[in-house]
């Protein structure tokens, strides 16, 4: 374990803090809902509910990360919200396709929301329109995707960051500061088996020593999209929900753990992993877990 | 019979890259295939007429194309020096065999080479601290690009357009690294004023050597006063302008050319990469280029 020279950022969004020196604050967990396109709003509302139950059971914040695959999903996704998410809560809106985010913005903007919006994600298919939408209707908090298709290793996750690698006119950093926001989180862009996979975990202390931003990444995508694990589909959920302590261990502040159905395995194990690096950190380097720590759950 | 003069590209060509097609191959797990960007550029220069092609340097700048894949370099804003500069792989190879692949019989391919000078003053040195060390170990690397490079392409030009502000007193010894010994023609591109410089040019292990004649018409009157073996690759049209030169312009421009350097004008170019020019002009001014290549031609 480890402690970074560089100062670390905390943001807040909502009463929950990312980021800051490995076991000073919880992982922050992002579950998945909607992933599949057609919102199924009846098992979200049970599934949600859960993941807040183990949330506060084990004191990792979580925070819902809604998909968004089509226009006529988007008020009926809005909604949801609304009703179901406490009004003092964040969420974030998961969104690929250029005009679905600008209309989702423009929505979360005039129902007052993006106070509580984490816009995931910034990259390198940002767009002249969507940039000119984040100006107008700027979300408290987003995340960075660090993807660089010419170099998939954390070099080139640093290379996206600071200059686009000569795909977008300036740096993801200087873009997400230029329209406004503040709380950025790094997400390290995890590939596929076979394609620098290792890259989105060793990226984590690398971006962490190098901005101070929180960083982490949904090391998920890595086992979704694992061929050889065909062979040991028992352990395929035991291999998805472990593999996010990757995340903390390596100093990272997040995980987007993937469908939000995978919380009761999730929570649990990375609220022990932060005990233990917690324990260690505060030995060794003297940083005391904040209150909500699930080490302070301990009893 | 004349020889005829020879229609070229410096190497790079404007390119529109699809950020949304990267992003959705991304989270579909497909690779991004580079193909289609080489293809528009390759087209381009082929369907302007242009003689000697090359992949249009599209995938990266001039300097990122070969840091990139080279041993001891790390990307940032700049390309920084960590480590001793190696040849991992082929840095250019594949995309020289895919152009090779789609171009017509009758066109000839240039390779690039960005030199070894211009990398090592591009570059934030973190561990040599001695720029010749570093320059004379990335001619080495090259070197070794251009072994692989010689049996794919028709020509290998080496970019050098730091000679312009400060040539090194071992630029051809640095340069000799490289071409010595090579099976396919050589040619120098030092774009910018080269006029105080020409001394020490004509002295350069190359075949041809390739100047901003348009923008920086006074490297004529310096020429004038060396005898030397290189042919010469006549920058004709700008590449930092983007009026479009008429063919009449063109043409007199290269028949001034002619009369100076009494048949050494092997190759017809734009002054430089034309990269930073819109689409349609550098287009343009290719197939202009060519319509004043045909003239002279006759």
């Amino acid at each position: 374990m480890f402690s970074f020279t560089k100062k670390q950022e905390t943001f807040d969004i909502s009463g929950i803090k990312i980021g800051g020196q490995p076991g000073m604050n919880p992982t922050v967990l992002f579950g998945g809902l909607f992933f599949k396109g057609e919102p199924d709003f009846r098992f979200a509302e049970k599934n949600l509910q859960n993941m807040y139950n183990l949330s506060k059971k084990t004191g990792n914040p979580a925070i819902p990360d809604f998909f968004i695959k089509k226009e006529e999903y988007i008020e009926e996704i809005i909604s949801f919200i609304e009703k179901n998410i406490p009004k003092n809560y964040p969420f974030s809106v998961d969104i690929i396709e250029p005009s679905l985010k600008i209309q989702t913005l423009e929505i979360l903007g005039k129902k007052n929301l993006l106070s509580r919006t984490i816009y995931n994600s910034i990259h390198v298919g940002i767009t002249d329109e969507e940039r000119k939408t984040l100006k107008k209707y700027t979300p408290e908090m987003a995340i960075i995707v660090a993807f660089n298709p010419k170099d998939k290793s954390p070099d080139g996750k640093i290379e996206v960051l600071e200059n686009g690698a000569h795909l977008t006119d300036m740096g993801l950093l200087d873009i997400a500061k230029s329209v406004g926001i503040k709380k950025i989180l790094v997400d390290t862009a995890a590939m596929a088996p076979g394609d620098n996979s290792g890259a989105a975990i060793s990226a984590i202390p690398v971006i962490k020593e190098e901005y101070g931003l929180p960083t982490g990444c949904a090391i998920h995508n890595v086992v979704e999209k694992s061929k050889w694990l065909n062979f040991f589909e028992n352990a395929r959920k035991t291999v998805d929900a472990s593999s996010n302590i990757n995340i903390p261990l390596f100093g990272g502040d997040f995980a987007i753990f993937g469908p939000v159905e995978n919380a009761e395995l999730v929570f649990p194990i990375i609220a022990w992993q932060d005990i233990l690096i917690s324990e260690y950190t505060e030995n060794y380097f003297g940083i005391a877990p904040s209150n909500s720590h699930p080490r302070r759950k301990l009893s | 019979m004349k020889d005829k003069i020879k229609t070229s590209v410096i190497g790079s060509y404007p390119t529109t890259i699809n950020n949304i097609d990267i992003i959705y191959n991304y989270y579909n797990n497909k690779e991004t295939k580079w193909d289609k960007y080489i293809e528009n550029a390759v087209n381009d220069m082929t369907n302007a007429g242009i003689d000697l092609i090359s992949d249009g340097q599209t995938r990266d700048p001039f300097i990122q194309i070969f840091t990139r894949k080279l041993k001891g370099c790390r990307i940032r804003n700049r390309t920084e020096i960590i480590n001793k500069i190696e040849y991992d792989k082929p840095i250019t190879i594949e995309d020289q065999k895919y152009v090779k692949k789609i171009i017509p019989e009758n066109k000839e391919l240039i390779g690039v080479l960005t030199g070894p000078f211009t990398l090592s003053k591009s570059c934030v040195d973190l561990y040599y601290h001695d720029e010749k060390k570093l320059a004379f170990d990335f001619a080495y690397a090259l070197r070794q690009e251009a072994e692989i490079l010689q049996h794919h392409v028709n020509m290998i030009s080496i970019d050098e357009p730091f000679f312009s502000n400060q040539i090194p007193e071992y630029a051809k010894e640095l340069i000799q690294i490289i071409t010595k010994d090579l099976s396919c023609p050589t040619r120098l591109h030092a774009c910018g004023d080269v006029s105080k410089i020409v001394e020490q040019l004509v002295e350069i292990p190359v075949d041809i050597l390739s100047h901003e004649f348009k923008l920086s018409p006074q490297i004529f009157d310096a020429f004038k006063e060396y005898s030397f073996p290189q042919k010469i690759c006549l920058g004709s049209v700008r590449s930092d302008d983007t009026r479009v030169e008429p063919v009449e312009e063109i043409l007199k421009h290269v028949n001034k050319a002619i009369n100076v350097f009494d048949g050494k004008i092997c190759q017809i170019a734009p002054d430089c990469g034309l990269r930073m020019l819109p689409h349609d002009v550098a287009f343009q001014k290719l197939k202009n280029l060519v319509k004043a290549g045909e003239k002279i031609n006759g």
